[in-house]
């Protein structure tokens, strides 16, 4: 098979996804070697993410399944797109790219978001080419992680993303930058030692040899038959696997060999839960693992902030949902109660946190704490046991709402945190008891902010309500006493977003320093964040545009957990299914 | 379906939508619509009035198809149930998310009652729209506000926003419509917080003054009190029924079959029953989780045998009253969002604080529309509250009429009596909908909608005139301000209730306030022991009312001039302004009439969208209480009394009223020292103020510092620290590594140099020495061998 059999889908398609990672790496790559001005550097890397963001528009247009290679298949409900290449063979670890309902609006959001953020970078003049580097670089480690289905590689690209985003706040961050630069590091790193601990445990527990042939195809361990003839099955050089879909069907299969005791009367499953859920729930991030957020976003510089609350909180989401449950789903059971409640204790505490905040970026940063908890509490809210007769339907509303916040938290509070760096460049300051009466100077900043710390509110009409009601209503079925404290969260969030409105956009007149620098927001400025509230009322209006992609994939997640709680939690070891061969 | 019942919906779906696109376009090109966007005006008028023309050909589509059965007041409850259950249109448009059989939708449901309040809606808010023309023309040139200071103390001066106060409006007007065409109870929310945000908006329309912006924040922060209630219902409603539409929904399930899938209507109330209350299936399974855990685990392979022993369990789950405490929180809980919204104890004290807005906002939002949303929903609702439900609704409604009422008395600022009977009036429709008056309720809405409007736009009319909301500055305004005035006296007799009794003829209010009486009376006839409370209370809250509104009245228009420079000011105002007060005026006198010689009117038409009554109406948790039939209070043995005494008590608090304020006879004053404590009472608005201030908001305040401090001093700290910690071990590593580690490797060097330099001397070159050690050498190697030789071997053996 050649590279260059463009005749060939699954090699436009190797193109297309890699083409989508590592462009970005290439840019960087291209930027380090050919000399340029500053502003060459902006516009070319601003250019980069604009292709990509286009490629991966590509990736999401609506096809059927033989339509142009790479189109979405909408009804399907399983990995698409999937490409597999043999890239470390002595231990079974592959290039396995694909996309499904799951990751694909996440890379959506992480191209588009990069593409903004990018131009959101305009007013950064120290070390402009180390800057758009680095900047290239993260973008390859982000898309690269919600790519990937090889454990091993999305461990790689995990952490290729973590160094640039260490130098970019260290080195382009306000005044504390070093403290937030080491404190964010230091906590990634836990988590990323945790991942790899648990990644471990699993390759050496995993055994290929249990799983049928049909379901080695499906999970792309052997090409499917018929593709590619040259392919035709090449020997394992073990039984153990990375591959994130084979570990899948290992952890739900009865009789799982994640199910072996490994110390304290706790299974493997439970323990590889245990620590990949550490590591991501400190991503997300969730209380009291949070502390690295406020300081790394009051620290960063504006494009930066907005790519960390924007995508890198969502990677620890996608993690619990991608690699967490379905590889676990016996201790994700078993701590459905510590899960859902660790999202309530997240968005009642980022709530209030943010309510004492004088630091206009702290208290969005608290707040992105308080919405993410959503995120935990729906993926959490595992409400299919036998009392509700093994129902997934209102878990499946639950998770697609925990899904649904993830990319209206993704607009919302990039937009917040872009909002907040344009007046801190004008004024370079963010304490809120100096602000007051910006709307009569700047009003289409005024307005545009209203908008978008009104869909964080989670008004109607606009996207952050769709993800918290469909999150709450879901719950109730799990737990009436988690529903009822996350409901009271809409108070506590009215307060602090209309407490903030009140401070910094109404009132008389501007009370704080640089009074005459206050002008209205330039066409870039403008032009940056009109996108995201026209997108926060798109999916606050017509939700179906999102639902789209997402209820089949999750849906078809938790009917799988649903059924398995029903076929191999709840019955006895007697009465499994023999393990077939 | 026809195709005229396919476009009823439309007509109101456009209704709809109309204020909508105004709101659209006044956003984009409001400043450049005219002189400082003055046509901006025109747009959103022209939209709500077309709205409103749509409304009312959807009206008589309604009518032409649906005849208004002869008005019939003493008719039997079981006759009622055949002609009137499913008289209603409901669909969807377009779905929010579907899950599996859950789905949540923007539709519709549509029946009389949401047809005359989009008439109402649509109307006074044309009136309004109109007034406002004229109310808010200074808007169009710059603005001096002496109400926003600045740090050097001149006043504020800005441009006007006239277009802006438009858009709100017609986006206001969306939210509204949108609530009450809402086909289930997700949509509702959805424009229950739209409407709460056009309120914050317009609350704080003047937003460089901080009492605007606090104002707006409040009434969006105890509304959000009440919503969460609401989302708790909602839950409660959605988990135990599936569904949260209305009506029943028709679909086609994915093996290609029509079906029906029940409405919350048709689940709580459904046919096999004959629509009497019933805690649906899904409830019942909800609350008995426990035992059909057992049945599912003791079937385990079997699913169908265990579904059909589990449906087997339900009638006796039911019948032990498993589900029934589901349906009183969701009950519960959708009534607290009403009472956030309509302003009912405890959380009434946002709506006088909006009166910072400008006045025609009062009168659309606060008085005729918004406010009144809660008791639509609880009209709306009423299929699905319990006994226990509609009992805290009375005694909420109760409460509040009568606290609302007792603080008006004493208010000296005309928007803030307003405010405040507004409170009242609508705690007079929740006692009624409490009590089992659906009638007497939803049709005091619409009878309040009118008199209230007319009240705040003549109030406006005042103020716009003297430039103060001050009563105790005004007076004498009779003579100058004379269709102000005599409109302004129109609303008050009809919210007194004025009318004749015995003959039925009256203000709109007369009719609407009789039903509410005679409705408390008829409960006290079936519960006597408390019964009797509620009926005492709404009589004298007819007192209380005719008092505040005349001492109003007075204070305002008659005696003399307490402030020469504003009454030399005073002037009336322009007919954009007074039309719209007349056209008010006539419709509260005449809005509850029937049309001559016909059976068309409001109370039939709203007789209609009668929900099915209850033939035993006892609660499973309150079995004493009864909830009356209301045809029951029809009867002259309960109406009569209830006409008169009702009128007798208006009778003294005007009155009272004249003889304080009117004619002077008694001095206010002597009434306001010898009843100090009181006196102080009421002016603190009952001090609820303070109260949550020091029991709820300051506590929240002081835990989110906690919070905040513990992320900073707790886990910060501890993460410092363990940083910290982990330097100080490297540091003592790195101590310990030079002192011990790296000593010990130079002194193991050191001392093998050392051994090195003496061994040096051994080398001597003299080869005889050499073959010397040779030989001592080997002896002592063979003697040291044969000695671990024989060792070794000793330890064998």
């Amino acid at each position: 098979m050649s590279l260059f059999d463009f005749n060939d889908p699954q090699v436009v398609l190797t193109w297309l996804l890699s083409l989508i990672i590592f462009l970005p790496a290439a840019g960087a790559l291209l930027l380090c070697l050919v000399p340029g001005k500053d502003g060459w550097c902006r516009g070319f890397s601003l250019a980069v993410t604009a292709v990509v963001f286009l490629l991966t528009v590509w990736l999401a247009l609506p096809g059927g399944q033989g339509g142009l290679p790479g189109r979405f298949n909408l009804s399907g409900d399983q990995m698409q797109n999937m490409v597999c290449y043999a890239w470390i063979p002595s231990f079974n670890i592959f290039y396995f790219l694909g996309v499904d309902g799951i990751s694909l609006p996440l890379v959506l959001l992480t191209s588009f978001l990069s593409v903004l953020a990018m131009w959101a970078s305009w007013p950064i003049t120290k070390h402009v080419r180390a800057y758009c580097v680095l900047f290239l670089l993260l973008e390859t480690g982000m898309l690269g992680v919600f790519l990937s289905l090889d454990f091993f590689l999305f461990y790689v690209f995990w952490e290729v993303m973590l160094l640039p985003m260490y130098f970019l706040i260290g080195i382009w961050g306000g005044p504390r930058r070093e403290y937030a630069a080491i404190k964010f590091f230091l906590f990634t790193l836990v988590g990323s030692v945790m991942i790899l601990v648990a990644m471990l445990m699993l390759y050496f527990a995993s055994d290929l040899n249990r799983l049928t042939l049909d379901q080695l195809i499906a999970c792309r361990v052997i090409p499917p038959l018929g593709a590619g003839s040259t392919a035709l099955v090449t020997p394992l050089a073990s039984s153990h696997t990375f591959n994130l879909l084979a570990l899948a069907q290992l952890g739900q299969s009865g009789g799982s060999p994640f199910q072996q005791i490994l110390f304290w009367s706790h299974s493997l499953s439970w323990w590889a839960f245990v620590l990949l859920f550490i590591g991501f729930v400190i991503k997300l991030p969730a209380v009291p693992v949070h502390t690295w957020l406020p300081d790394a976003h009051v620290e960063a510089p504006t494009p930066i902030s907005m790519i960390l609350a924007g995508v890198l909180l969502k990677m620890g989401g996608y993690g619990v949902l991608r690699i967490c449950y379905p590889i676990c789903p016996d201790a994700g059971y078993e701590l459905a109660w510590f899960v859902a409640g660790l999202g309530t204790l997240s968005m009642i505490y980022g709530a209030l946190a943010a309510m004492a905040q004088s630091d206009f970026k702290r208290l969005v940063a608290y707040s992105s704490v308080s919405h993410m908890g959503y995120v935990l509490l729906g993926i959490g809210a595992w409400s299919a046991v036998a009392g509700s007769q093994y129902d997934p339907h209102y878990w499946q509303m639950a998770m697609n709402g925990a899904m649904f916040q993830m990319i209206a938290h993704g607009l919302s509070s990039a937009g917040m945190f872009f909002l907040v760096g344009v007046v801190y460049e004008r004024v370079h300051h963010r304490n809120l008891d100096q602000f007051g009466g910006l709307f009569a100077r700047m009003p289409v900043y005024g307005g545009l902010s209203m908008g978008i710390f009104f869909a964080a509110l989670g008004l109607p009409g606009l996207c952050g309500f769709i993800g918290e009601v469909f999150v709450v209503l879901g719950v109730w079925s799990y737990s009436k006493v988690l529903a009822v404290v996350a409901a009271s969260v809409v108070i506590l969030t009215a307060g602090y977003i209309l407490w903030t409105i009140q401070r910094v956009y109404l009132g008389a007149e501007y009370k704080g320093p640089h009074a005459e620098a206050l002008k209205p927001m330039s066409r870039r400025e403008v032009a940056i964040a009109a996108p995201l509230l026209a997108f926060a009322i798109l999916f606050g209006v017509y939700p179906q545009a999102l639902w789209n992609y997402i209820t089949p994939t999750v849906n078809k997640t938790v009917t799988v957990m649903a059924n398995w709680t029903a076929n191999v939690k709840d019955h006895s070891p007697a009465v499994q299914e023999p393990i077939q061969p | 379906m026809t195709a005229n019942s396919n476009l009823i919906p439309s007509l109101l779906g456009l209704a709809w939508l109309l204020p909508l696109a105004s709101f659209v376009l006044i956003v984009f090109f409001g400043p450049r619509m005219g002189k400082a966007g003055k046509h901006a005006a025109l747009v959103a008028t022209a939209a709500i009035a077309t709205a409103f023309a749509l409304s009312f050909a959807a009206l008589v589509l309604w009518l032409l198809q649906n005849p208004l059965s002869a008005p019939n007041p003493g008719g039997h409850a079981a006759e009622r149930v055949a002609a009137e259950s499913a008289k209603a249109l409901s669909g969807e448009w377009y779905a929010l998310g579907v899950f599996g059989p859950l789905r949540i939708g923007i539709g519709y449901y549509i029946d009389s009652l949401t047809l005359a309040m989009f008439c109402m809606v649509t109307f006074v808010s044309s009136c309004i729209h109109v007034y406002s023309i004229g109310y808010m023309h200074e808007e169009l040139s710059e603005v001096v506000d002496p109400l926003a200071p600045l740090a050097n103390g001149q006043p504020l001066r800005r441009r006007g926003r006239f277009c802006r106060f438009f858009q709100y409006l017609s986006l206001f007007c969306f939210s509204m419509l949108g609530l009450v065409l809402a086909g289930n109870v997700a949509m509702v929310f959805v424009f229950w917080e739209l409407v709460g945000i056009c309120s914050y908006l317009l609350i704080g329309f003047y937003r460089e003054r901080t009492s605007a912006s606090n104002a707006g924040n409040k009434a969006f922060i105890v509304n959000r009190v009440g919503d969460f209630g609401m989302i708790i219902g909602m839950m409660a409603l959605w988990t135990g029924m599936g569904t949260l539409s209305f009506g029943d929904y028709r679909a086609v399930d994915t093996a290609g079959h029509r079906v029906t899938l029940p409405g919350i209507f048709s689940q709580v109330r459904p046919a096999e029953t004959k629509h009497q209350l019933q805690v649906p299936d899904g409830m019942v399974k909800l609350a008995s989780r426990p035992q059909i855990e057992r049945i599912v685990l003791a079937h385990r392979r079997d699913t169908r045998t265990a579904t059909a022993a589990i449906a087997g369990q339900l009638r006796g789950w039911r019948s032990q009253g498993l589900g029934y405490g589901l349906l009183v929180v969701a009950g519960l809980g959708i009534f607290c969002g009403c009472v956030g919204k309509s302003a009912q104890f405890p959380l009434h004290l946002w709506l006088p604080d909006a009166m910072e807005g400008p006045t025609p906002v009062s009168a659309l939002i606060h008085a005729a529309t918004m406010v009144a949303a809660g008791v639509y929903l609880v009209g709306r609702f009423y299929p699905v509250f319990t006994p226990e439900v509609l009992l805290v609704v009375a005694i909420v409604g109760c409460i509040t009429l009568f606290l609302a009422a007792s603080i008006a008395l004493t208010a000296t600022d005309i928007k803030r009596v307003l405010a405040y009977s507004t409170v009242s009036q609508l705690g007079y429709m929740m006692l009624a909908l409490g009590l089992g008056g659906w009638l007497a309720g939803i049709l005091h809405l619409f009878t309040h909608a009118c008199f209230k409007s007319l009240l705040f736009l003549c109030s406006g009319s005042v103020i716009h005139a003297c430039g103060t909301n001050e009563m105790p500055r005004m007076g004498g305004l009779l003579k100058k301000m004379p269709y102000t005035a005599i409109t302004m006296l129109v609303g008050c007799l009809a919210i007194a209730g004025a009318g004749v009794p015995l003959l039925a003829v009256g203000f709109s209010g007369f009719y609407s306030k009789d039903l509410i009486v005679a409705q408390a009376l008829s409960f006290r006839a079936s519960n006597p022991p408390f019964g009797g409370l509620f009926f005492y209370v709404a009589v004298i809250g007819a007192g209380m009312t005719a008092c505040y509104i005349f001492r109003m009245w007075y204070l305002t228009f008659a005696g003399e001039p307490r402030d020469e420079h504003i009454h030399h000011h005073a002037h009336e105002s322009p007919k954009v302004m007074t039309v719209p007060l007349v056209i008010l005026a006539t419709l509260s006198v005449v809005a509850a009439w029937n049309l001559f010689g016909t059976g068309y009117g409001l109370q039939p038409l709203l007789e209609q969208a009668r929900p099915v009554e209850q033939s035993i109406a006892h609660g499973v948790f309150l079995p004493g209480v009864t909830m009356p039939f209301e045809h029951e209070a029809h009867v002259p043995q309960i109406h009569t009394p209830a006409e008169l005494v009702a009128f007798l008590a208006a009778l003294i608090g005007f009155v009272l009223a004249t003889a304080f304020y009117g004619v002077r006879k008694w001095d206010p004053e002597d009434a306001r020292r010898t009843f100090a404590g009181i006196h102080r009472f009421l002016v603190h608005k009952w001090w609820f103020d303070e109260l949550y201030s020091f029991a709820l908001v300051r506590p929240v305040l002081r835990i989110s510092g906690w919070v905040a401090a513990c992320d900073q001093r707790g886990i910060d700290w501890l993460i410092d620290h363990l940083a910290i910690s982990v330097a100080a071990v490297a540091r003592f590593d790195d101590w310990f590594d030079r002192l011990f580690v790296d000593r010990l490797v130079n002194l193991v060097a050191q001392w093998t140099y050392a051994v090195g330099l003496r061994l040096r001397r051994l080398q001597t070159g003299n080869v005889r020495q050499y073959v010397m050690w040779l030989a001592v050498g080997t002896v002592m190697l063979f003697v040291v061998m044969s000695l671990y030789w024989n060792l070794a071997l000793a330890a064998g053996m």
